[in-house]
């Protein structure tokens, strides 16, 4: 039951998917260097299709969330740590592109390996 | 997700064009549509990730030819159908209805 007094809370955060972190070792700190792994699954991701294979820095651990890829298809939540992973616009966009660029991707753990 | 929706977007629609005073929502059905939505997902009846995978099997060109609520609607109505709280027919039927103008 979804209650009034419920509604604007629910609309202002969507509902959290973060989970607690204290037990959830980070395979990743900041500075790290990482690859995305080239993943095509035929289910849900969260992992945007031009960063697949491309090299990047740890920048940020934002904490453990939901796994969507698993969460999507009733294979339970999978807790893991998401990182704010920094690319370089030329690694994403290849050559010619400001050497200045770079975009910041929020990555879960299982997207990631070392580089 | 092998379909045309990316998380990362994609090129070739040419630049983002804003609308001026862009109100939060153009129709009435699109206010209701959200209402929907987030009633369901706090109701607890599927999840956020359900609801983006249910977005994502649109096919490719319905996906591409509608607009950002009548995903949502497609996603509310094809997961209220496969988690049992809805019938295809019952949907048809209000769908019916409301064509001939009964409300």
């Amino acid at each position: 039951m979804l209650r009034p007094e419920q509604v604007e809370e629910a609309v202002k955060t969507g509902g959290s998917t973060r989970r607690p972190d204290d037990r959830i070792t980070p395979r990743f700190k900041t500075g790290d260097a990482v690859r995305v792994r080239n993943r095509n699954p035929t289910g849900h991701t969260r992992l945007a299709r031009y960063t697949r294979g491309k090299r990047g820095v740890i920048h940020h651990d934002h904490g453990v969330f939901i796994f969507p890829d698993t969460n999507a298809h009733g294979r339970g939540e999978k807790p893991q740590h998401v990182y704010s992973v920094r690319f370089e616009a030329a690694e994403l966009w290849g050559e010619p592109t400001s050497l200045r660029d770079a975009v910041y991707i929020d990555l879960w753990e299982d997207y990631l390996e070392p580089a | 997700m092998n379909g045309i929706h990316d998380l990362g977007g994609m090129h070739g629609f040419g630049p983002v064009v804003r609308e001026k005073d862009e109100p939060v929502f153009h129709a009435e059905w699109e206010r209701r549509t959200f209402g929907l939505l987030t009633a369901t997902l706090a109701l607890r009846r599927y999840n956020i990730d359900e609801f983006r995978h249910a977005i994502e099997r649109m096919d490719p060109v319905r996906y591409l030819e509608s607009s950002y609520y009548e995903h949502w609607l497609h996603a509310l109505e094809t997961l209220l159908i496969e988690k049992g709280v809805l019938t295809q027919q019952e949907l048809n039927n209000r769908t019916a209805e409301l064509a001939k103008g009964v409300s």
